[in-house]
């Protein structure tokens, strides 16, 4: 088990989001939890990832337990989150941008192997390294995004809803992009409104509603029962 | 980080209840304050000491109410504006010059006085207040040197060779002639000061007020809003400048004289401390606050760099460890002593912990904590 | 016919232009130090850092113990850069990580940092007294250019500040830390989530900052006087660089220092010095109207 979330509670301010979630990602594993908007599922990866803190409950990550830790200790430990809207450096080149993604030392010692290997799984970055990031159309902010964390040592990669916002065919690469990294071997926590796009690289899904996990199964089996989605996601 | 966007108008209440308690004046309390100073100086002038007590109060008054108007413009409407000395350099100067060099009526010259201000500050608030905080500290600041430098270098006239004005007219006292310059020095200055904190205190509760202090730490939610903000501060601004001039202009009749040294670094930071201890934004913050650092001033005379460097730290402490200052604990101070209800006080304590929970959540705009869309 | 009057250059005219371009090149290296550093912390942490004209005070402060002690100028430069340094260090420690993510940021840390340059000047004063010091020049004398005098101490000056902040220039786009600084400036949270670690980059921002300050103070002071209050006239003016050149933005702020130094020098020369600040800021004040941004047009969110 690289990933272990157990009685997550987290929140903004006065508001609960997360009443209590059960998490748990393995090696190589790919896991998405669906979920519709405003269930928590961007709260949930945000307090994973340190940027929000836990209320209760306890995060394991490769056998530590990070709750307490700074969103800069838990990306270096290797649990990266990419997040919704991309967040990506405006200012600074495409190049530049991939290599902080490499900024944890390990990894900046490798740069420029890693950076060769970013520009070959996603060309359309290499014709675009010189261009400064906020240029860059909606695919290929989002590209820049996924290939950044590819950048880093991540042992799990988080993705918030690498569909939003795109054009249909964009989508379709995107995912196929996902789909390559996580065959490659790296485990994939995703987070997603739809059920359209995952089924290739979903192990196991789970169901958000109300910041609690209401429904948890192999990928094939929950895909398949369009009932079921439907009456979730809508 | 998210904004908690919706609070319920019963939320709302109690929060408006929490920050504003002077929306609703103790008029019991205020007419006794009243009467007391009124009979004040007859008590205070049978004592030997009695007259600097009076004049005391008399610099009381008057600073209080440029620290409170600057309270206005810096801590209430978030214009970062530093030019709050030289507008009561323009007050003082303008009726110093009018009355002695020109052999005007110093009640007329004294009348004139914030008009020009309010004037100079709408010239400076026209192209700056549109901006960003920060351009407004470095204009306001620019302003303050340039007005130093021409005071200094200037026509005889305005700089009186370097010296400043010397041996400005008194206002004259018509039926308190009999008295020392005191006795009525110190009515007039009683007068302003509770016409202006009046004013002051109607800003405060008037929908412009509750507005900016909702708003001041979000530009970005103010604008989201269509709050016009712009027509806004450039009313506050000028409203504050208009007490600042009169106040300068008073302080200069009072006194007599007005010389380059206002301009010193440390009378503005003076101010500025007693702003920022007395209770950052708050309505009676700066009137506590002035009173502390007067009798501080008078206290530590003869320390005075150990004053400054006190002053710094302090200046540093609060707005680090106690952001607003002494005001709540006056303010609580207070309302012990007059015994209200305790239901108000607990629906407040609910407000406050409301205030903090949504403190708490919403992130400050222009803070790095928050992510900026990119 | 002639299309264009021109005045027929003789000597004099010609003595004034270098005059008042050397003057504006030295000038502008030094405004460049101070104002580069006003606009990293800007940029970063959204600190508008009132202590800075403190912090260059304290720099040449310590440089002249250093010196006085009678150790050469050359150790005195780096005993500033590291007392402004330390300084910066503390400033972080004391202001910015307590305060940082509170709301109300923008007007408390103004007013903290004011405390801190007043605070800083007080000291000062009491430890080393309101008579005004002078900091001696690396190497003494000078040499004339057509009727220029060009000071050794003036060649050092710029040279110290252009190695100095080319050496910036470098660091913040190709070093990982430099580069990790920029990303802070433009997304925390993404650059959180890369693994920088915020609050350690925020204090080696406030280091290079106030460093840089103190460095500017050594150097400023062995030409110009120094005293307690000596820092306020190079903050405003760096400040004004720091805006003109558009918030937060590194190269603007570099060719900005140089274009008011320049402006500043020729103004002085032509018209007289009692006209260099004022019109400084009527030039800065029909910019802030025309083009609100800055020279380098950074809009509100972008930064570095």
């Amino acid at each position: 088990m690289i990933l272990e979330v157990v009685g997550l509670e987290a929140g903004y301010g006065p508001a609960t989001v997360l009443h209590g979630v059960d998490l748990s990602v393995s090696e190589g594993e790919g896991v998405v939890v669906l979920g519709p908007n405003g269930h928590g599922k961007s709260t949930l990866l945000r307090t994973i990832s340190g940027i929000l803190t836990p209320r209760a409950g306890s995060l394991q990550f490769a056998g530590e337990e990070i709750s307490a830790w700074r969103p800069d200790q838990i990306a270096s430990a290797g649990l990266v989150h990419i997040p919704q809207g991309d967040a990506l450096f405006g200012e600074m080149t495409v190049h530049d941008n991939l290599l902080m993604g490499s900024f944890v030392k390990a990894a900046w010692l490798e740069r420029h192997e890693r950076i060769e290997r970013v520009y070959e799984l996603l060309p359309q970055l290499k014709n675009r390294h010189n261009l400064v990031a906020s240029n860059l159309s909606g695919g290929e902010r989002r590209m820049l995004a996924i290939g950044r964390g590819l950048m880093t040592n991540a042992k799990l990669l988080m993705i918030d809803e690498p569909s939003l916002g795109l054009a249909p065919l964009l989508i379709e690469q995107v995912y196929e992009q996902i789909q390559s990294i996580k065959e490659s071997g790296m485990a994939i926590l995703l987070a997603d409104e739809n059920a359209d796009h995952i089924s290739g690289l979903a192990d196991r899904v789970l169901l958000l509603e109300s910041g609690l996990f209401v429904r948890e199964g192999p990928a094939d089996a929950l895909l398949a029962d369009e009932a079921l989605l439907a009456a979730y996601l809508g | 980080m998210t904004t908690s966007d919706s609070i319920s108008p019963r939320a709302a209440d109690l929060i408006d209840r929490a920050a504003a308690p002077w929306r609703s004046p103790k008029w019991g309390a205020i007419s006794s304050l009243g009467v007391f100073a009124l009979i004040l100086p007859a008590v205070l002038l049978r004592f030997g000491a009695g007259t600097f007590m009076v004049h005391l109060l008399i610099s009381f008054f008057l600073w209080s109410v440029v620290a409170q108007s600057w309270n206005l413009v810096l801590a209430v409407s978030g214009i970062y504006s530093f030019a709050q000395i030289a507008l009561f350099a323009v007050g003082g100067w303008v009726t110093g010059v009018l009355s002695m060099s020109f052999g005007w009526n110093p009640w007329l010259s004294l009348a004139l006085a914030p008009i020009v201000t309010t004037v100079a500050a709408l010239i400076i608030g026209l192209p700056s207040l549109r901006l960003r905080g920060v351009y407004m500290v470095l204009l306001t600041l620019a302003f303050h040197e340039l007005l130093r430098n021409y005071v200094t270098t200037g026509p005889r006239v305005i700089s009186g060779g370097g010296y400043g004005l010397i041996g400005v007219p008194r206002l004259d006292p018509g039926p308190l002639s009999g008295f020392s310059h005191l006795v009525p020095s110190y009515y007039l200055a009683l007068i302003f000061f509770t016409v202006a904190t009046f004013a002051i205190w109607w800003v405060f509760q008037s929908p412009i007020g509750v507005a900016f202090a909702a708003l001041r730490d979000s530009e970005g939610y103010a604008v989201g809003r269509g709050v016009d903000q712009f027509r806004i501060k450039l009313f506050l601004f000028g409203f504050s400048a208009f007490f600042t001039g009169l106040a300068g202009g008073l302080m200069t009749h009072y006194l007599g004289s007005i010389s380059q040294s206002i301009f010193a670094f440390s009378v503005l930071i003076n101010v500025l401390a007693m702003i920022v201890i007395g209770g950052w934004g708050s309505f009676g913050g700066p009137i506590v606050g002035t009173a502390l650092l007067l009798g501080l001033q008078e206290g530590l005379r003869d320390l005075s760099d150990f004053r400054t460097l006190v002053l710094g730290l302090a200046l540093t402490s609060v707005a680090v460890l106690a952001p607003s200052g002494l005001w709540p604990i006056v303010r609580d101070g207070f309302r012990d002593f007059l015994d209200e209800s305790a239901d108000v006080e607990a629906e407040s304590e609910g407000g406050r912990a409301l205030l903090a929970d949504i403190g708490d959540g919403s992130g400050n705009d222009s803070s790095p904590q928050s992510a900026t869309p990119d | 016919m002639r299309l264009f009057w021109l005045p027929t250059s003789d000597e004099t005219d010609m003595s004034q232009l270098l005059q008042a371009a050397w003057g504006g090149v030295l000038a502008g290296s030094v405004y460049g130090l101070m104002a580069i550093g006003l606009t990293l912390i800007w940029g970063a942490v959204r600190l508008l850092n009132l202590a800075h004209g403190a912090l260059y005070v304290a720099g040449a402060y310590a440089a002249w113990i250093v010196i006085d002690l009678g150790m050469p100028l050359a150790v005195g430069i780096p005993a500033a850069v590291i007392a402004a340094g330390a300084l910066g260090y503390g400033m972080h420690a004391t202001i910015i990580r307590p305060m940082l993510g509170r709301p109300g940021w923008d007007s408390a840390t103004i007013i903290a940092t004011v405390g801190v340059a007043i605070a800083l000047q007080a000291a000062i004063l009491l430890v080393f007294g309101p008579r005004v010091k002078q900091i001696p020049a690396v190497i003494p004398g000078s040499t004339v250019i057509s009727s220029v005098r060009i000071s050794y101490q003036g060649l050092v000056i710029v040279l110290v500040a252009v190695v100095s902040l080319a050496a910036l220039f470098f660091y913040l786009r190709s070093s990982r830390q430099g580069m990790a600084i920029r990303a802070i400036s433009q997304h925390m949270d993404a650059a959180a989530l890369m693994g920088v670690p915020v609050q350690r980059t925020y204090a080696l921002v406030m280091v290079i900052s106030a460093g840089l300050a103190g460095l500017a103070g050594v150097l400023l002071s062995s030409v110009l006087f120094l005293s307690p209050t000596s820092g306020f006239t190079p903050m405003i003016i760096a400040l004004l660089v720091t805006i003109f050149g558009g918030l937060g933005s590194v190269k603007g702020t570099i060719v900005a220092a140089y274009l008011i130094g320049i402006l500043e020098s020729s103004v002085q020369v032509y018209l007289g010095g009692a006209w260099a600040l004022p019109a400084l800021f009527i030039f800065i004040i029909f910019m802030l109207i025309v083009r609100p941004s800055g020279l380098f047009g950074v809009p509100e969110a972008r930064r570095l």
